[in-house]
Parts: C-alpha cells; structure tokens; sequence
C-alpha cells in the first residue's frame, strides 16, 4: 500500500510538473507597447519617426480613395454626380443619396469617413506618449488638427482622447467653435516647432498656416451653417497669414494649370503646400500610398478610355451646369496634355464627345457604338445606350502610364493658388471687391481664358468651382455662401439638416457623449 | 530538425514490436466451435483467456484455436451483437459455445472524453457511428463520413471541391466571431481547425478570398474504426473553453488479435457535373439580340459552350492496404493509402497519400506496464483553378463560363486563345489555361502514450504527442491573359500606344503549424460494494500552437519557359513582394476530472469540472471554470419494468457549463505592427476578454422495444451562450479597423428536438433489412444585441457595399435582410422599394437523415440521404452572373430572364428576387454490394459499386443547396449563399475490398 502511495505522490508531482506555464502570451510578429517605449537599441527611446510615419500614412487613404472625403465632399455637390447605369454602380444606392441629400445615418461612407478619419488623432494622440521631440510632436499635432478640421467641417462634433493606453476610455466631445478655438490654438503653438522645408509631403509651417487660414475662413459658417457670417477680424487674420506666405516669395502659380496634377507634379510644380508624396523613397510610407490618384480618373472613363491598369469604371461624372461655367477657351475645362493626348488620344480636364484612342483611332463602346460622352446623365440611367455614353466625364490628375505601380503622381492637399483665392475672399468679404479682383484675374489668366470686369460673390464661388473642381473643396465652400441647399441638376432643394452629416450609428452607439445631429 | 524528433519515435516502435511479437511463456492449446441458436456458425467472435488482452477470433466457419497460458481457466467469448460469456475450461482442451444475439446498441463501448463507457451507461447525449455505417463511396474527410448519420449535426461540403472544407455544426450554430467548429480529437489528441495550406494569392483580379482546405484532410477516413459525437453539456464540458460546439471523438483502427492479417480495398469511379445551369446556347443568344434590337455587333458567329469546355468528367482512384496483427503483449496496425481524385473542373484534383502506424504494447510479467504509439503521416497536393468567393464584375472562373458568350469563339481561327488584351471580358478557356495553382500539405502527427496499472483499479497514463503540419503552394498565371488586378498585373503601353500585357504572375507561398500537447489522466474504476460502482478519472493537460507563414510573389515575367516561380530571376528585383506572418503562441494549461457513480446499473450519476488556463484570454481572466452534472434512470432494469413490449427504456438529464475560445491569439494584447519606417498601433486592448460560455441543459429518453427490433432516442435541449466573443465598434478616435475584443452582454439560444430511430424491420435466413432515421428540429435566435451588424457581403457588377444579412436581436444569426422583389413594370424596370426587411433565415429548422440497410442472401443494398428544411438560400450567382442587362453587354444570361420582357436598364439590385427557398432531400449515396465470400486464399471480398450525389429533390435553382460560400464581411461570417461555387459532383464508383 506505501509503494502504491508512493507510486500516487510522484505520478501526482509529475503531473504538475511537467505543465506548468504562466500563460503569458508572446506575440512574436509583434510589438508590445514596452517593446515600442524601449526601441531604439542601446536603451535609446521608441523610435518615433516609424510612428510618425504611420500618423501619415493613416491619412492618405481616407483623403485619397474615391468612396470617402472625395464621396462626401463632391457627391453631395453640383461638381459630381454618380449616376445608376443600369446595374452597374446602384450599390445599394449609395451614391444616388449622396448627390439627392437623402443620407441617413446608416450610409457606409459616412461611417467610414468619420471613422478612419479619426484614426490620425487617435496616432497622433498615441505617439505623443513615447517622449517625441518638438518637431515630431508638432507634425503629429498639426496632422490631428488637419484632420480634426475635416471632422468638425461635415460633422460637427470632434470627439478626442487623452489615454491611448486606457482601453476603459469614453472620448470626450468638442463641438463646434470650442473645437475649432482648439485647432487654432493648436496650430499656434506648434508653428514654431515645424519645419521649413521645401518638401511638400512632410507638415510645414506653411501647411500649418493654410490650415490657420481655412479655420479663420470658416468660422463663421462653423458658428452658424446656415447663415454663415464673416467677422472682420477673422478676414484680416486670414489676409494676413496669407501675406506671410507670400512674403516668403517661396511659390507662384504653375504657368500650366494640369502641371500641379502631373506625374511629375513634385518637380514641376511650383505650388504644392502639402501633398501626399508618391514614389518618393523619402515619403511617409516610402510613397507608396497613391491607389487614389489613379482611381480618381479611372472612376470618370469608360472601359475603353486608354489609360493604363485596366480602363475606366464608367461611373462618376460633372454636371451640364457646372461645365457651363467654364469660357471655351479655360484650359482648365479641357486641354491636351503633351505626352498623353498625342500619344493615348486622351485629353485632360473635362471630356465631351468622341473620344480617341493611340494613333486618332475612334473609340467605342461594349456594345459597338462610338464612344461619346454625353453632356446630359440622370441619377439613375435606364435607356440601354445612355448607360454607356452618358455624362461627362472628368481627368483631374494627368494619366500615369509609367510600368510602376501606385502612379508617381502626387496628391494634392494644398496649394499656392488656394492661398491667393483666400485671401482674395477675405478681401471681397470686407469690402474691397477691387483689390480681390486682381488674384483673380491672375488665376483666369494663368488658365488663358479672359479677365472679369467686377467681383461679387456669385463670381467667386464659381471661380473657387473652376478652379479647385474635384479637389474635395467644393461642399465646404458651398456651405460658406450660403448655396449647399438650392437645387442644382438631378437634387431639389434640402432639408437645412443636410448642412452636417449624421453621426453613424454604429459610433454613435459605442460612445454616449456623442449626440446625433438635428433633423437625424 | 523535424527529423530529429521523429527518428527516435520510429526506432522506438520498431524496436516494441520486434520485442512484443517473439516472448511466449508455457502454454497450452484450446479449440472449439461458436455457434449460435441455430447452430450456424459465428465468426469474428473474439475469444480471449479471461484478465488477458490477448487472444483469437473465430473464423469463417465459427471455429477457433487459441494459445493459452496454462494456469489459465476461464475464456471470454465476446462480439459486438453477440454479447459477452465467460466459459470455465479448466481441465479442457476443447470448448464449444453457444451466443445468443443481444441487443448490440447497449453493450456497444462508446468513446468519451478522456476514456470509454459502455452505451447503456452513459448519461449524456451521444452519438455513436461505427465503420459499417460510414457513408459510402470516395470520401476524403472524417466530417463527411457521418454527414447525415448523427440526429442534432449538420455537415455541409460548402462547395464541390476535391479535399474543400465543410461547416460542420452540432445543435446550431451559437457564436457569431468564435467559430462553430465543434473540437475534433484523434486518438485523444485535441486537432485545433487549421489546414496548414497557404491562403490564396490575393486579388489577382478575380476575387481574393477563395474556399479553404478542409484540415483534417490528413486523416485517411479508411483507418477510421468508429466516431463518436459528444452534443450535450454534460459530455463535453470535460473539455472545457473548447466544447461549446460539440466534440467529435475520432478513434482509429488498431491491430485486431490474431495472426498478421492484410486488408486491401481497392475503388474506381467517375465524377461528373451534377447540375448544370442552364444558359442560352448560340441560337437562343442570336433571337436574343433579336428580341432586344441589339443588332449583331455582339454575334461572334460562332458556337461554344464554354462551361462545357471548362469541366470535365473526372476519374478517381483509391487503394488502401493494411496489415495488423495481435497477442496478449502487442498489436500493432501499419497501413498505407493512396487517394486520386480529379475534380470535374479541367486542372483541378487532389492526390493524397496517407501512412498510419499504430502499436499498442504492455511489458513485464504482470502486464501492468502499458504503451502506445502512433505514428501518422500525410502528404495531400491538390490542383485549384481560379474560382473566388467574392470576384466583381470579371467573375471567376465558374462565373466567367456561365456568361461566356455562346456566339463568340473560344478560340481564334489559327488556334490560339480569343483573349482581350487590355479588356475586361475573360474568356474561362485561357483563364483556365493560364492559371495554376500547386499546393502540397504535409502532416506528421506522432503520439507517445504510456500508462501504468498502480493497481488494478488505478491507472496512469501519459500521452505526449506533437503534430506538425507544413504547406506550400505554387502559383503562376500565364501573359497570355488579362488578368488586370489593379495592384499586380497591369496593362501597359507601348511607345507606339499599342495595349501591351505586361502580365504574368507568380507566387510561392510557405505555411509552416506546430502543435504540441502533454496529458496526464489518473483512471480508477473500482466496484466500491456490489450494487455500487464508481468511475473516477483526474488528470491535466497542456497544448501548445505555434503558426507561421510567409510568401514572395511578383509580376511582369518574360516570355521564360513555364512554371514561373522557377524564373524569379528574370523579373525587377525591386518589383518582388514578400509577405510574412507570425502568429502570436497559444498555450493552453487545464485541470479536469469526472466521477460516475453506477447504483445496481439502475440509477447513474456523473459529475465533470475543468478549470480552463489559456494564454488567449485577459490577464484578469485567465482560468474559467467549467462544470456540469447528469443523472440517468435505466427503468429499464427495475423489477416493476419488466415486460415484453419494451427492453430498454432509459431516462437521461444532463446540465454543464463549457466555453468557446475560437478567437485570434493575441487579441486581449496592446499591439503595435512594425512596416518600412512605420509603427502603428493594431489593437485596442482588453485585459478582461474571456471564453465565451455555452450552458445546456439536456433531457433525454432512449428506449428499445419490440425485442429490440426498434430502438432509438428523443432528446430535447436548450442551450444558452452569453459572453459573446466579438470586435465590437469602440468608441472613435480609435485605430484602423476600429475595433475591439470584448464579451458582449447578448445570448444567443439554440432549442431544439434531436430524434432517433432504428428499426430492424426483417430479419430472416436469407433477407435481413434495417432502417434508421434521424431528425433534428432547431431553433436559433439571439437576444438582447445591442446594435445589428451586417454580414452576408454580396458580389458582382454594381454590388459593391451590399450586405444581406444581419447579427440582430430577435433574430436567427444571419437572418436575411433584404428589400423586397415586386415584379417588373410596364416598362420593363424591376421595382424595387427602398425599405429593407427580415426575409428569411438561412438556418434550416429541420435536419433530416435516412439510412436503410437490405441484405438478401449474399448481395446487399445500402441507401443513405439527407436534407434540410425550412431555409433559404441568396442566390448571389444569378444575381450577379445571369441578369437580362448581360445580353446586351456581350455576356450570357438565361433564357428565364429574356421570357420575363425585362428592360436591359432594369436595376439589378440584391432583394428576394434572389433569395430561394433552400429545401432539399439528397440521395447521398447507395450501394449495391456483393459478398463474393472467401475465394483460394483471400478471405471476406467483396465487390461493390457507389453512386454518390445521385439526385437532389429541391426547388433551388442554383447549383447544389448543399452550399456555403464564404461571404464574409469585417470578419462576420456569413451562412446560406451561394456565388459560382465549384459544382458539385456525382460520382460512381467501382470498388473491392478483401482481406488474406
């Protein structure tokens, strides 16, 4: 019986031996935050520049794909509609609400928008934790501030956190003046902290100060969307920032307005403020983050438009209206573009009629009929012949037919022109329409069409349309004179709760300081 | 390194059975004949000296010779149908015996967790399915062997790929992100539900997320001795945060006692289309065109017909041979098969090799000193074509032949392939052509298992085994194609402007799993009085995973010799893509043990608790307890039951708590990923995520009357599952997928009714017929969610953001939520109002198996089939594929569409208009067999013919309602769809088995 005892003592003490772990999880492929604190080799710090990275990196996709601030900033406009073309582009009419006003809370790109939107303040917030220096944390801060004005521009209310590392936190809310006192105060104190570089990809002084200007600009509209205001103050500080960049005698516009949207556009263009870099081993994400410019014109061309990576989508176009503002001979409507017109047949800008393909060859269409575009397009398509052919159709960015991919062309977030035109509105704002026309008519000039004999506002929100079309301004410009809920082509006049966006449900339930926006 | 473990294992056993085989102690001989009433005889009885392992069967002709030791006095006669005896032969040299049959089901030894029990002493609710009742024909996995065999389990292929993957679901499905596998345990080691082949190669143009292997592909179903499904509480929570789905027990064929014996079986068969859609051929397109006014741009003057040109009929081959033999010190079982099976679409198979190697050992005199090896090793390589689960408007290959057009010629005049350089049009013959996609997958799985008799109640035992799964998959597609994904191959220009493709692709991909594990159990079974018996088991267990993978693909190849990824040499170097993948470690760390308390064999109770440690979980939750307690009455053994109708009536209750762990590692962790000069932040942290638990409760009858010529079960449970594991939205700003691992409040509650019943309806010298029937009657709804999330994600030309199903309190899990279909208008335009509504449900209500059984004389006929009611299916491939409007752009569609007088503007929008009623019965597979008998010196052949998948009774318009395509959305899963699935096949196949 003992050496059965016995036996039973040492098979029991084997068990419990032989497991025995404390369950502590290795991640391997991974970091833990303690690993990210004690990076840097020889007890260095975190290394903050591959966080900072990231922080860039989190704000391309959401600027630069077609389905989120393009969608939310230019569908709802009378810039781009996305019309049904039978089957095609009906998901789950997603588009069509866009451009009617008819959104609810539910609709995926918003929920998207506000959520990946937000992803940056949520990095930017993170990496302050890891002891950056001034700079790093400026350039983080004026990323959270870029992106926090997109927010409080379509939705109002910007929530925040201030523990990354507590997973128990319930981000608090600022709405809007007291959010937009926070990004201005912001972008002060970090002025000084950033650089001055000529690289348009990294947050400048400058980008910082395009910033400040466009926080002044909207102020009024922020306060009061639907009868915006325009403090004098505010004008001046808008004048006035612009004439600290202009001092710097750094930029000038593009002598060819299609320069600024080339493939080449970092070295041609001498505007580019802040821009996403592509193919630039020294960008943020080795500059390989522009799946948005090609989708931007291959969501407009047809199937068989000749561009590189497959044809166009047949989907988004402009409206009759908004092309008719343009004077025939604004080069910003429609040019060729030496190196892709004479050699694919493709022009740039705004495309009507035949369309060409290499060697003049006339293109058509699936079901063998030339291939014209067409200047009427309806919110939803059913005749079999207009789903092919109509709408006309828009090339912002100069087709890239270089053999790499993503296309070398860098997106543009802001530039010099939109400096002059804002501080031109300021001007007009206050009453000196005369000395506003003269930026103005330097811009029409640059675009080779005729000077305008006088300012009113009504010209310059169709400059501000001819000029910056399908760059993402057009809804916040709308809203600010006044015009975001008149009809315009295939939408009726809107609700006044159409001048914000619905917080999404689905961030609405996981955080109860949010509160839905009137009218949803 | 793989080699150094694995060498000692081989010396080792070979060594055991050198040894097992040549020690004899002083015998002497016993012979006799076994009979039974009739006095025919009764082979395959297994005769045995009494408290000895070791012994003999009867043969053909009922008689035996068994070598005994001569102290020896008493011999067990037992066989499953026969019962059991024990027979004095002391001072005998011969014995002859007399069985009389007993009701088989009861004495039956069913494996449970962590040991075994006889059926009638079970309290929980198990299903048990032995070789004889597998399913016939050529099956590749263990889950289909028992599709449609066991009331309360679903198996459906979800597709009709060779070695594809099978949604397998005991009593419903409970969890929404966790997984509804149920745990699948070998031989007494647990499988965790990974194939170790690589995933796909990604969007090449054609979708990226294509069907997945089934893993447990290693296993060769032909060494398979019997399955046993734990469905209740009370029977699984012995395995802890891992049983909330059902455990299914798989045990293998061990050496039988005897002289060396060798089985061999030997099969042929032919697979081919099961249905094909039908689509317009050339002379119906051309009236189409007609009918529409399309002109005849889009007339190719030809005739084809490309799904025709992709599929095939399909041989298959399989050959298995094993031979075991057997004493009182040792048996052992090595046996080898080879599986060859051409799938029905061109360029698609799996061959499968599988070598199994068991021995089961006991040394020193008193034979207390036990071991067990095994030793199983697999190679499957299989062929895939390029079909997606998720293509857009290019389709798939299956896509792409469906709406192929019939008028325009799959090859040019000079032969080559009419491909679109530059277009978006694919033609299915060159994408066939073009596409290659090699995967081979290699398991070791190695179990060494100990066990010592401290006394003769008492038990230890020790399994330690490791399973090591390595795959890599070769990829390459041809320049020849189109293929343009946006991201890999472009279309490229000349100087001159001319389309170029600067196409082709390539891809190597390795996929590398570890699994290890360390069980103890201490076993004491003791008869504490006379009336009274106690089985008692106390043990630990530990699990280790590990998970690795990595790949390097690339475009742009020259025009070099064929396969591609053997010139990666020949492409831009800068160009070359690698991607890697480690997974964070698993360890599992548990503490269990079960006691049945047996009263007169009358009145059972049992009582099990796991205490579950897993590194997965928070680090405030680390352990989770699990318990649970059943009672059972035999009333069929009290005096007062004693009657001639009914032998057997047996009332079980049974309750337990067990857990559902099914959720990524590393999701409970702070983690940050590392890029080229980027670190971002990947998770939001939860250090309180735990299991999820499942609670059941079971009640159950199982009963036997006319003398057991009826026999069967009713069981009714309802289980509960809380702590729902899920990424829930947290609050903005948050990190990229925004999201978090949390135990959401919600339930979700699965009810039901599980029947059972076998009959022998004749039984005579010459016609002997059995009929079984099994049904399940299920509900599923969940309750108190919190905000629905959508799932279901459907595909096609102008679907994009379309969901059609939804996670939403109220409902069943992935209730439909579509707008509603209402015809087309005057015009020709489908109307379809914008509100959506819950439409349907694609969990069936109703589970529905049927196996019959007829032996006359020596031919036999066996029939199983299976169905499902009371679901509905999304039809995605008719939505997306075979709409009107494709007429006009150069695609097929059917003739249905055309007869409606549809516009070709008409919207083609998800709705009901897709959404078809999924109820099916199948005839799953018959056999017609014959006992050729014993023939010079082989034993026991027979030959047989298959037929599986012979025809389906269903109103569903698509392929096979037996689907589930992988419609996943922000990693919801989805369930009921179908979109271009490998067709199902039907097979007939030819086979012998016969053993010398």
């Amino acid at each position: 019986m003992i050496y059965t005892k016995k036996l039973m003592l040492i098979g029991v003490a084997t068990m419990t031996l032989l497991s025995c772990s404390k369950l502590d999880e290795k991640l391997n492929g991974q970091l833990t935050e303690a690993e990210v604190a004690g990076q840097g080799g020889g007890g260095g710090g975190a290394d903050v520049n591959a966080l900072l990275n990231s922080t860039y990196i989190s704000v391309y996709g959401p600027y630069s794909n077609q389905d989120q601030i393009f969608a939310l900033q230019q569908h709802t406009t009378d810039e781009t509609i996305g019309p049904t073309r039978g089957p095609d582009w009906d998901d789950g009419g997603t588009w069509r609400v866009l451009h009617s006003h008819q959104w609810d809370a539910n609709h995926p790109y918003i929920a998207n928008v506000y959520r990946d939107i937000l992803k940056t303040s949520f990095s930017a917030t993170d990496l302050l934790r890891f002891s950056p220096n001034p700079r790093q944390a400026a350039e983080a801060r004026f990323l959270r501030a870029f992106t926090d004005f997109a927010i409080l521009d379509g939705f109002d209310q910007v929530p925040y956190r201030e523990n990354t590392d507590d997973p128990k936190e319930v981000p608090k809310v600022r709405k809007g003046i007291e959010a937009l006192d926070f990004i201005i105060a912001e972008l002060n104190e970090i002025i000084p902290d950033l650089s001055d570089t000529t690289l348009a990809f990294r947050a400048t002084k400058n980008a910082a100060r395009v910033l400040l200007m466009k926080c002044y600009l909207n102020k009024g509209a922020i306060l009061n969307r639907e009868t915006p205001s325009f403090d004098n103050a505010d004008m001046d500080m808008v004048i006035s920032i612009a004439d600290q960049i202009i001092a710097q005698n750094r930029y000038s516009l593009t002598p060819k307005y299609f320069d600024n949207f080339a493939p080449n556009n970092n070295a041609i263009s001498t505007e580019l403020i802040f821009t996403l870099g592509n193919r630039d081993p020294a960008a943020p994400g080795n500059g390989l983050n522009g799946n948005g410019v090609m989708f931007n014109y291959h969501e407009s061309l047809h199937y068989f438009s000749p561009v590189a990576n497959g044809g166009g989508w047949n989907g988004f176009t402009t409206l009759s209206d908004f092309y008719d503002k343009f004077n025939a001979d604004d080069e910003r409507r429609e040019t060729s573009y030496p190196g892709v017109t004479d050699v694919y047949g493709i022009k740039v800008g705004m495309l009507i009629g035949q369309q060409l393909g290499p060697g003049g060859v006339q293109l058509k269409d699936r079901k063998g009929n030339p291939l014209i575009f067409q200047r009427e397009v309806n919110l939803l398509e059913t005749d079999p012949i207009a789903i092919e052919l109509n709408g006309i159709r828009v090339v912002k960015y100069v087709p890239d037919y270089g053999p790499q991919f993503p296309t070398s062309n860098d997106w543009v977030f802001y530039r010099y022109t939109d400096v002059l035109l804002m501080r031109a509105e300021a001007l007009l704002r206050t009453g000196r329409a005369g000395e506003a026309l003269i930026p103005v008519n330097l811009v029409r000039a640059r675009a080779g069409t005729t000077p305008l004999a006088s300012l009113t506002e009504a010209d310059m929100i169709d400059e501000l349309g001819r000029e910056f079309y399908w760059e993402g301004h057009r809804r916040t410009d709308l809203i600010r004179f006044g015009k975001f809920l008149e009809p315009w082509q295939e939408k009726a006049q809107s609700d006044p709760k159409n001048l914000l966006f619905p917080i999404p449900n689905r961030s609405l339930a996981a955080n109860p300081n949010l509160v839905q926006n009137p009218g949803y | 390194m793989i080699l150094k473990r694995i060498l000692p294992f081989l010396a080792c056993s070979i060594l055991s059975m050198l040894i097992g085989l040549t020690v004899f102690s002083q015998q002497k001989v016993i012979s006799g004949k076994v009979t039974d009433k009739e006095g025919n005889a009764v082979p395959g009885v297994s005769v045995t000296a009494k408290g000895s392992r070791a012994g003999t069967q009867s043969g053909a002709d009922g008689t035996y010779s068994i070598s005994v030791a001569n102290d020896v006095n008493t011999l067990v006669y037992s066989s499953i149908g026969f019962g059991r005896q024990e027979v004095s032969v002391s001072g005998k040299s011969t014995s002859d015996v007399v069985m009389e049959a007993t009701n088989q089901e009861l004495n039956t030894v069913v494996v449970i967790g962590y040991g075994t029990a006889r059926k009638k002493d079970l309290t929980g609710a198990v299903g048990s399915v032995s070789a004889r009742d597998f399913n016939k024909g050529i099956q590749t996995a263990p889950d289909q062997l028992i599709q449609g065999k066991v009331s309360g389990v679903q198996v459906v292929n979800n597709s009709g790929q060779p070695g594809g993957s099978t949604t397998v679901r005991i009593r419903g499905a409970s969890s929404i992100r966790a997984g509804n596998q149920p745990l699948f345990v070998l031989d007494g080691v647990p499988l965790d539900n990974s194939s170790a082949r690589p995933g796909g190669a990604g969007d090449i143009g054609v979708g990226d997320k294509s069907q997945g292997a089934n893993p447990l592909n290693f296993i060769n179903p032909n060494d398979i001795a019997s399955i046993d499904v734990l469905k209740d509480a009370s029977a699984t929570a012995i395995f802890g945060s891992r049983g909330a789905n059902g455990v299914v027990l798989i045990t293998t064929k061990k050496g039988q006692n005897g002289a060396p014996k060798i089985e061999f079986n030997a099969s042929v068969g032919v697979s081919s289309v099961l249905k094909k859609l039908k689509v317009l051929n050339a002379t119906e397109y051309r009236a189409g065109l007609a009918q529409y006014e399309l002109g005849v741009a889009n007339d190719g003057k030809a005739d084809v017909d490309a799904f025709d040109e992709i599929t095939r009929k399909g041989l298959t081959q399989s050959y298995n041979i094993s031979v075991g033999a057997g004493n009182e010190t040792g048996r052992y079982r090595l046996s080898l098969g080879y599986l060859d099976q051409e799938g029905i679409v061109r360029k698609t198979d799996l061959k499968k090799y599988t070598a199994n190697l068991s021995g089961s050992f006991r040394f020193l005199d008193s034979k207390r000193l036990g071991l067990d090896i095994t030793i199983l090793a697999s190679q499957a390589l299989d062929n895939q074509a390029a079909i997606s689960n998720n293509s857009g408007f290019r389709g798939s290959l299956i896509g792409q032949a469906l709406q192929w057009n019939p008028t325009q010629p799959l090859r040019r005049p000079n032969g080559s392939l009419n491909v679109d350089i530059g277009g978006s049009v694919y033609n299915p013959l060159a994408a066939s052509e073009a596409y290659n996609d090699l995967s081979k997958v290699s398991t070791i799985l190695a179990t060494i298992s100990p066990s010592f008799k401290i006394t003769k109640d008492l038990e230890y035992k020790l399994i330690a085994s490791i399973n090591y799964g390595t795959g890599d998959r070769k990829t390459w597609i041809a320049n020849f194609i189109n293929f343009s994904d946006p991201r890999q191959i472009q279309r490229t220009f000349d100087t001159a402007g001319n389309v170029i493709n600067a196409g082709g692709f390539a891809r190597l991909a390795n996929n590398e799993t570890v699994a290890q594990q360390i069980t103890n159990t201490l076993n004491y079974t003791n008869d504490l009085t006379s009336e009274l018996n106690l089985n008692a088991v106390i043990g630990t267990e530990y699990l280790k995973y590990n998970n690795r993978n990595n790949d390097v693909n690339a475009v742009g190849f020259p025009d070099v010799p064929y396969p591609y990824y053997d010139f990666f040499s020949a492409v831009d170097q800068t160009q070359i893509k690698h991607g890697f993948y480690v997974s964070p470690t698993t360890e599992l760390q548990s503490y269990f043990g079960r006691a049945t308390v047996n009263l007169s064999d009358k009145y059972l109770l049992t009582a099990t608790m796991r205490a579950d440690g897993s590194s997965k979980f928070g680090k405030n939750n680390r352990y989770g307890y699990f318990p649970s307690f059943a009672a059972a009455w035999n009333i069929g053994n009290e005096e007062f039951f004693k009657n001639d109708f009914a032998s057997n009536l047996k009332l079980r209750l049974g309750w337990g708590k067990t857990g559902n762990q099914e959720f990524p590692a590393g999701a409970s962790q702070q983690r940050y990923n590392v890029g080229l000069g980027s670190i971002n932040r990947d998770q939001l942290e939860n250090p309180d995520l735990k299991w999820e638990t499942s609670t059941t409760f079971n009640a159950g009858i199982d009963f036997a009357i006319l003398k057991n010529r009826i026999s069967g079960s009713v069981d009714y449970f309802n289980k509960s599952t809380k702590d729902i594991l899920f990424q829930k939205d947290a609050p903005d700003p948050v990190i990229a997928g925004g999201r978090k691992w949390e135990n959401l409040p919600g339930e979700v509650l699965n009810t039901g009714v599980e029947v059972s019943v076998n009959a022998n309806v004749l039984n005579n010298q010459d016609f002997n017929w059995d009929f079984g029937v099994n049904a399940t009657f299920l509900k599923n709804e969940l309750k108190d969610f919190g905000a629905p999330l959508e799932t279901g994600e459907i595909s096609g030309q102008g679907l994009s953001q379309v969901r059609s199903q939804l996670f939403v309190s109220g409902q069943p899990l992935n209730v439909f939520y579509l707008k509603t279909y209402e015809g087309i208008d005057k015009d020709g335009i489908g109307t379809v109002p914008d509100t959506k509504s819950y439409v349907g449900d694609p969990n069936p209500n109703v589970l529905l198996g049927i196996s019959t059984r007829a032996n006359y004389k020596k031919f036999g006929l066996e029939i199983n089939m299976n169905g499902a009611f009371g679901h509905q299916i999304y039809n995605n491939t008719a939505n997306a594929i075979l709409t009107v409007n494709n007429i006009g752009i150069n695609r097929n569609t059917t003739a249905a569409a055309l007869s409606a007088g549809e516009s070709l503007a008409s919207p083609i929008g998800a709705s009901t208009r897709y959404l078809e009623n999924g109820n099916y019965l199948k005839m799953a597979n018959a056999t017609l067999s014959y006992r050729l008998g014993d023939i010079r010196f082989v034993r026991g052949a027979n030959i047989y013919i298959t037929g599986q998948n012979l025809f389906v009774i269903t109103n569903y318009s698509g392929f096979d309602p037996e689907v589930n395509t992988d419609k996943i959305f922000q990693d919801l899963p989805s369930f009921g769809i179908e979109y271009t699935p490998y067709p199902s096949a039907r097979t007939i196949t030819l086979g012998v088995n016969f053993s010398f």
